[in-house]
């Protein structure tokens, strides 16, 4: 390509450290690494949790025993040490607080960092912030704004306590617990997550949104999120991830379980920005989340995701469309660059009659990464004129990186209508002439098309969120042509 | 822990994970079938080692979730009917067609049936005799070394027809070769190996049929070498009756601006399951892969192509068609695989399907690995059914319903057929997919 400085960009680019990478001195009360009974029976004591869901946990650490690491994914990493890791760290302040002023200025510091800073947070984009630090939520705003509704969204530890009917009656109901490897191994060990629960008719005011963050070095963290939406509510739930540089790899293994009942309408937005590892590949995330929703009649639940960190990705939101009428949807962008790997995509399982799901997705690779598409579209022989669509996208950045696509159709309707379309290609070298010749430098014009080519799916997102989206978009990308 | 970064990517599944009780039920076979067989390839200790180490399929094998392989377990015999004559069968399956013959009932060579070519610069034989007089050499091919049913091929098979063509030779006729499965439970393996020279061209039909009592299981594996600038044409006809379990593994390695042609052409067959492999490990190489597949009842038929993009400046097309009646299941896996060095390239590929049943499934798998930038690669999948409106239409004008499909069905899979270079074997597949079908209009003139 003819213009000057590429490789400079490039080198500059790459050269970039992780701007959220920090580390927060807080004095953590951590388990000792390994997993065994003692350790669960540990976490559900020091959770103070009633004993059905200990038993739960149990029953879910001997289904873990006699499972194994899926081998499919196109990714390849080394396996983590599952008993060498510490399966509980949260903070050590443990007394119940009201207001900012209680909680540690640490905490806020990193938060401000984050640029989620509580004040900021409230007064001004009206989001009422669930802030999950190392596995233990230590703030929660907004709470009795949500409740005049009747709206539940709390710590799932506080969930079990006071909401114990809503949790037996659906948790493990969309991801049962021997589901696979991660989900079991998140049922028996999970520390904490957030709840929400939107009554009959309660369309939720505002958009309610959780930040994880590891930051205890070597924990894994486990988190479990389940939301409800009884019939005819509606909720717009975002979720975004940063975490601190670390040379050493950890694991994340969640669960997300989204239940939308008659005529009810999730929206899930995830910004994904765990941290990478560095240039070389060493460090970073390893990502292995389990996402799914279950649609009951005329319900519809949207997953949007902008997926741009973890060292390694592992991740399939889907929805169940078990209702007649149900819609689901899919919107994705996952960018990889250096030795980044993702393996990412959905699964929609048409059940019910006129049952309707999209699949937008938008892989870029850049570096030596390398971005798998894997998909399930599955029509049942019940699943009366099914429609999908899917729409599948990879821009490759250099030629040291690899796009995939993996999507699997399995179709027992003949009523069904599926179509799947997929397409690979580079950047537009004409499309970066253009830019030039017009005075907008290489780097500007990259960020001008990668945004345009995922902007079906940055749209999907709520404000607040997709501005956050275009900033991680150009910083993982800008300039990385090859 | 650490992050394995991949530098030279490795084709197909990254681990096998073998399966104790698969493992154990593909051993018994094997010995199983030592016993009833009368050749075995029995000094070849590194086939006997990669049935070992191979995993044997099994239903959490990714390349085999959809392919249910349990009939192959089943008590086989040795065959009794050996030549075509006692077969009540044409040695011939394809009417008007002036070509070379080779005929193998139950995967014994016929040579009373067979018209071998005799021409300068081709060398046309029975693989036993070709491996007897050291014009071949035994080798274990890459399929064999990462599939077990291709290992298993490599064990058993000893026959199977040799074909090489020197370089700038035109073959004047096409190849008919016509395998033959005749009574139960008969285990049957062929290889073919096909060499050709540089410029050469040549087609093969490979015609597959099957007595209505046949039973048992076919492995075939066809070795192909196309020489740089050359040019070949493979047709599989499959038209077996009975209750056949048949599974075919091509492997064919293009040289430098060579064209391949495959049209695979599934009329009939309980269990047929078409692996194809193809290497593009020249520049400029063009690749074309067709394929339909009609099954009906309780048939079912799953195409696997991988095309394997090694250099820069290939195409590859591909276009699959089917259509399911019955209960029966179609699987589609098609992988587009482009290697780092690649650049250039240009894939496409296209599968359709209709689902002309209630009860009928496909899974469908379309595939893109991608390791080079400037590439330009898609692939469409759709799955629906017959289109209302058009059906519409054709019975407002006095057509009836199953005639107004069999037109749709015609003009769906239409251009599939009409692509087959051969007109006698495009004809020939149409007459006996409207035998099938009960299309009376299909050998209508003017519908062809």
């Amino acid at each position: 390509m003819a213009y000057d400085g590429k490789d400079k960009v490039l080198e500059e680019v790459t050269a970039k450290a992780y701007e959220f990478g920090f580390t927060t001195d807080i004095e953590s009360d951590k388990a000792p690494a390994g997993l065994n009974e003692d350790i669960i029976r540990m976490i559900s004591a020091k959770k103070n949790e009633p004993d059905w869901m200990l038993k739960t946990r149990l029953e879910a650490f001997e289904v873990w025993k006699t499972m194994e690491e899926p081998e499919w994914p196109h990714l390849s990493y080394t396996q983590p040490d599952y008993q060498a890791m510490s399966y509980y760290a949260a903070p050590k302040q443990k007394k119940k607080l009201n207001s900012l002023d209680e909680v540690d200025p640490e905490l806020l510091r990193t938060m401000d960092k984050l640029g989620i800073s509580m004040e900021e947070q409230k007064r001004l984009s009206g989001v009422a912030v669930d802030f999950v630090m190392d596995s233990v939520s230590v703030a929660t705003s907004f709470k009795a704004k949500l409740g005049e509704l009747g709206i539940i969204f709390c710590s799932m530890s506080d969930a079990v306590q006071e909401h114990p009917e809503l949790i037996k009656k659906y948790m493990g109901s969309v991801v049962p617990t021997r589901d696979n490897f991660f989900s079991a191994l998140n049922a028996a060990v999970f520390t904490d997550g957030s709840f929400c629960y939107i009554p009959k008719g309660v369309k939720c005011p505002m958009e309610l949104s959780t930040y994880f963050r590891i930051n205890e070095s070597g924990t894994g963290q486990f988190e479990r999120t389940l939301v409800v939406a009884d019939v005819g509510s509606y909720v717009s739930y975002l979720e975004g991830c940063t975490a601190p540089q670390r040379d050493e790899n950890q694991l994340h293994a969640a669960v997300v379980e989204l239940v939308a009942l008659d005529n009810a309408e999730i929206k899930y937005s995830t910004v994904q920005n765990w941290y990478p590892g560095d240039a070389d590949g060493k460090g970073g995330i390893f990502n292995f989340v389990t996402k799914r929703g279950i649609c009951h009649t005329r319900a519809k639940i949207s997953w949007t995701q902008v997926e741009t960190g973890s060292a390694v990705t592992w991740k399939y939101p889907s929805c169940i469309l078990k209702g007649d009428y149900s819609v689901g949807e899919f919107y994705s962008v996952a960018v990889t660059n250096n030795a980044q790997q993702a393996d990412t995509g959905t699964k929609m399982i048409h059940i019910g009659r006129n049952t309707h799901s999209t699949i937008i997705s938008k892989g870029i690779s850049s570096g030596r990464s390398q971005n798998s598409y894997r998909g399930l579209v599955q029509i049942m022989p019940s699943a009366e004129n099914a429609r999908n669509f899917s729409q599948c996208d990879s821009l490759l950045m250099t030629d040291t990186s690899g796009a995939h696509t993996f999507p699997y159709i399995e179709v027992k309707n003949p009523s069904a209508k599926v179509e799947h379309e997929a397409t690979t290609s580079k950047i537009g070298e004409d499309q970066i002439f253009y830019c030039l010749q017009r005075g907008i430098d290489a780097e500007q014009a990259i960020s001008l098309i990668v945004n345009g080519y995922a902007k079906d799916v940055l749209n999907q997102l709520p404000m607040e969120f997709a501005v956050e989206a275009q900033k991680l978009l150009a910083i993982s990308l800008e300039g990385s042509v090859g | 822990m650490s992050v394995g970064a991949k530098t030279t990517p490795a084709l197909g599944p990254q681990t096998i994970r073998q399966h104790a009780a698969s493992q154990k039920q593909g051993l018994a076979h094997v010995s199983h079938l030592s016993e009833i067989l009368s050749f075995e390839n029995e000094s070849n200790d590194v086939i006997g080692a990669l049935l070992k180490e191979l995993a044997v399929p099994h239903r959490r094998t990714e390349r085999w979730k959809y392919s249910p392989i349990a009939g192959f377990w089943k008590k086989h015999k040795p065959a009794t009917c050996v030549t075509i004559a006692d077969s009540n069968c044409e040695a011939q399956p394809v009417p008007g067609l002036d070509a070379y013959r080779l005929v193998f009932v139950n995967g014994t060579f016929d040579p009373l049936a067979s018209d071998l070519p005799i021409a300068a610069g081709v060398v046309c034989m029975p693989l036993s005799d070709a491996v007897r007089s050291g014009i071949v050499q035994r080798e274990i091919s890459s399929v064999e070394k990462s599939e077990w049913f291709a290992a298993l091929n490599g064990q058993f098979a000893g026959e199977g027809m040799y074909l090489a063509v020197e370089k700038a030779v035109e073959l004047d006729r096409p190849v008919l070769i016509h395998q033959r499965q005749q009574g139960a439970g008969v285990p049957t393996f062929l290889r073919h190996v096909i060499e050709l020279g540089a410029q050469s061209q040549a087609q093969v039909v490979n015609w597959s049929s099957a007595s209505s009592d046949a039973s048992g299981s076919v492995n075939t594996l066809t070795e192909v070498h196309v020489g740089e600038q050359a040019v070949f044409t493979l047709d599989k006809v499959q038209d077996e009756s009975g209750e056949v379990h048949h599974l075919a593994f091509e492997a064919v390695d293009q040289a430098a601006n060579s064209t391949f042609k495959i049209h695979t052409m599934t009329i009939q067959g309980a269990w047929v399951r078409n692996d194809l492999q193809i290497c593009l490990s020249g520049q400029g190489c063009d690749a074309h892969l067709n394929g339909i597949f009609l099954p009906t009842a309780k048939e079912f038929v799953d195409n696997h192509t991988t095309v394997d993009h090694r250099e820069a400046h290939c195409t590859s097309s591909e276009s699959y068609k089917g259509i399911l009646y019955g209960q029966s299941t179609g699987v589609f896996n098609g992988k587009v695989f482009v290697r780092p060095d690649a650049q250039q390239t240009n894939a496409y590929q296209q599968n359709a399907n209709i689902l002309g049943s209630r009860q009928a499934t496909m899974n469908a798998k379309p595939e893109l690995e991608i390791y080079a930038d400037d590439v330009k690669c898609s692939h469409g999948c759709t799955i629906g059914q017959f289109d209302d409106e058009a059906l519409f239409y054709a019975r407002s004008r006095g057509i009836g319903e199953d005639e107004a499909k069999a037109m749709l069905v015609h003009a769906f899979i239409g251009d599939v057929i009409e692509s087959i270079a051969i007109p006698e074997v495009a004809m020939e597949v149409r007459h006996r997919l409207s035998e099938k079908h009960n299309w009376d209009r299909w050998d209508d003139a003017n519908l062809l």
